[in-house]
């Protein structure tokens, strides 16, 4: 059995299972449009918060946010599940699945059969929709693939149930009724929009949105000393990989965002988010720009000296420029 | 970033892959309009998972030496290998961190009830023959 479910590439992995869902109910939405309604551009960097033992540097929100926060704007109704017991998830996911319903689920990265070694970590905020079932082998629309793909029931029950940071704890999600539908409109957008530059700029923590970023900047001054020359090089790579993961669209989702910003302001019908796109996407470029620094570290370790405090600086920039442009943004819908 | 400076810099992602897995970037192009562009990586990522990886080896090979002088247990060596704590791999076995750092003692490694081991074998995607030997 398998679905009519049109699969298509994306960039950022929720992101693609959410527009990839709603396609299949008729409801077209570019990827950008998604990050933009879902508020998916976040930063933030939380030394309590560990991966692999490491200070966990985020530049999305908690995973799921953007299904829920674009169903709610939509008025669509939906429905998740988490399972103590793995058996009853597949059972579930089964009997949702022939009622002829694409499901959505939360799996882990460790165990996931078809990505390649070096990049299977703990990381268990990776979305995938299964979009139907042959004999023992599941059908899947992994949104970072550029087609379907199978995978055997025993594989996908061990990636659902997967373990570390954050573990998905078989969490599946699906759409369960359009009734309430409304169609895209400016009021969304706006609503959406200043949600995330509330986040981006009004949490009242150092750690969060784009002050965040700064704040990276003033720990990284610190790595050498806190976690000596290796350590504060594999935090580096750490940043780096999350900056640069499969599904962030490049440089954290500031492209992404930029891209959303040019479609909104086409759309709206206000030249003045062009303006605001085109210098995220420069932030992008410097977020860019930080990493190819950063990836000097790896090279020569024990040559040339380079200093953290020279990365620290260019965040300290990024900062200042993100927050800039979310506060002006943030103006331009609230003066109407 | 501008269409023509998407990188192709391709290193980990398997090019016979059948589901084809890519980044997908959002680049300008001449007119000041998005594109989506999909790329098959980035030189200073790679560089960044690969330094990650490398680091991990020569741990797991310091583990190793000292399986050879009798320290630890090769499941010792094998969680430091694929990236394993006691804490994630005690959820998944639902053995105690407790016994899982005991293991990785020799002296109670060859103790290991074999149940045990099948099912820390099997946590950690290797056979048991692999568990027991660091080869």
């Amino acid at each position: 059995m398998q679905l009519d479910f049109e699969h298509r590439h994306a960039a950022h992995c929720e992101n693609g299972v959410v527009r990839n869902l709603l396609n299949f109910y008729g409801i077209q939405l570019s990827e950008p449009m998604i990050l933009g309604l879902g508020s998916g551009i976040f930063f933030s960097h939380m030394p309590f918060y560990k991966l692999h033992g490491m200070p966990l540097t985020s530049f999305r929100p908690f995973p799921g946010t953007i299904f829920n926060r674009v169903t709610k704007t939509l008025g669509i109704d939906i429905q998740w599940h988490k399972f103590k017991d793995p058996d009853k998830a597949m059972q579930k996911l089964d009997e949702i699945l022939f009622k002829g319903i694409p499901v959505g689920l939360r799996v882990g990265v460790y165990n996931l059969s078809y990505f390649p070694q070096e990049y299977r970590f703990h990381f268990n905020a990776h979305n995938l929709c299964v979009i139907g079932k042959e004999e023992d082998e599941y059908i899947i629309s992994d949104p970072i693939g550029m087609n379907k793909h199978r995978i055997s029931s025993a594989d996908l029950k061990k990636v659902r149930y997967a373990w570390g940071t954050s573990p998905p704890k078989g969490r599946m999600y699906y759409i369960k009724s359009l009734k309430d539908y409304r169609p895209l409109d400016e009021k969304m957008i706006d609503k959406a929009t200043l949600k995330t530059c509330s986040d981006m700029l009004h949490i009242p923590f150092p750690m969060f949105g784009a002050q965040g970023v700064a704040y990276l900047g003033r720990r990284m001054r610190k790595w050498e000393d806190m976690y000596g020359k290796r350590g504060a090089a594999l935090n580096l790579a750490q940043v780096i990989r999350m900056l640069e993961e499969i599904g962030t669209g490049g440089a954290g989702f500031r492209f992404m965002y930029a891209a959303f910003l040019q479609e909104a302001s086409e759309m709206l019908n206000r030249p003045l988010w062009n303006q605001l796109s085109m210098e995220l996407s420069e932030t992008g470029d410097m977020w860019r720009d930080f990493s190819y620094h950063g990836a000097r570290f790896f090279k020569n370790r024990e040559g040339k000296i380079q200093s953290y405090d020279d990365l620290a600086t260019k965040l300290q920039i990024i900062s200042d420029r993100e927050t800039d442009i979310f506060t002006r943004l943030e103006k331009s819908i609230k003066r109407g | 970033m501008k269409v023509n400076e998407v990188p192709q810099d391709n290193a980990f992602l398997q090019s016979d892959n059948q589901i084809g897995l890519r980044d997908r970037y959002y680049a300008l192009d001449e007119d000041g309009k998005f594109q989506e562009v999909p790329s098959v990586g980035w030189k200073p990522k790679n560089a960044a998972i690969q330094f990650a990886w490398n680091n991990r080896a020569e741990e797991a090979e310091k583990v190793r030496q000292q399986v050879i002088t009798g320290k630890y247990s090769p499941l010792a060596y094998h969680m430091e290998r694929l990236l394993m704590t006691s804490s994630i791999l005690s959820q998944y076995t639902g053995l105690s961190r407790y016994k899982i750092t005991k293991y990785c003692k020799p002296r109670h490694f060859i103790k290991m009830k074999p149940e045990d081991l099948s099912r820390l074998a099997a946590a950690l995607n290797i056979s048991v023959e692999e568990l027991t030997t660091i080869d």
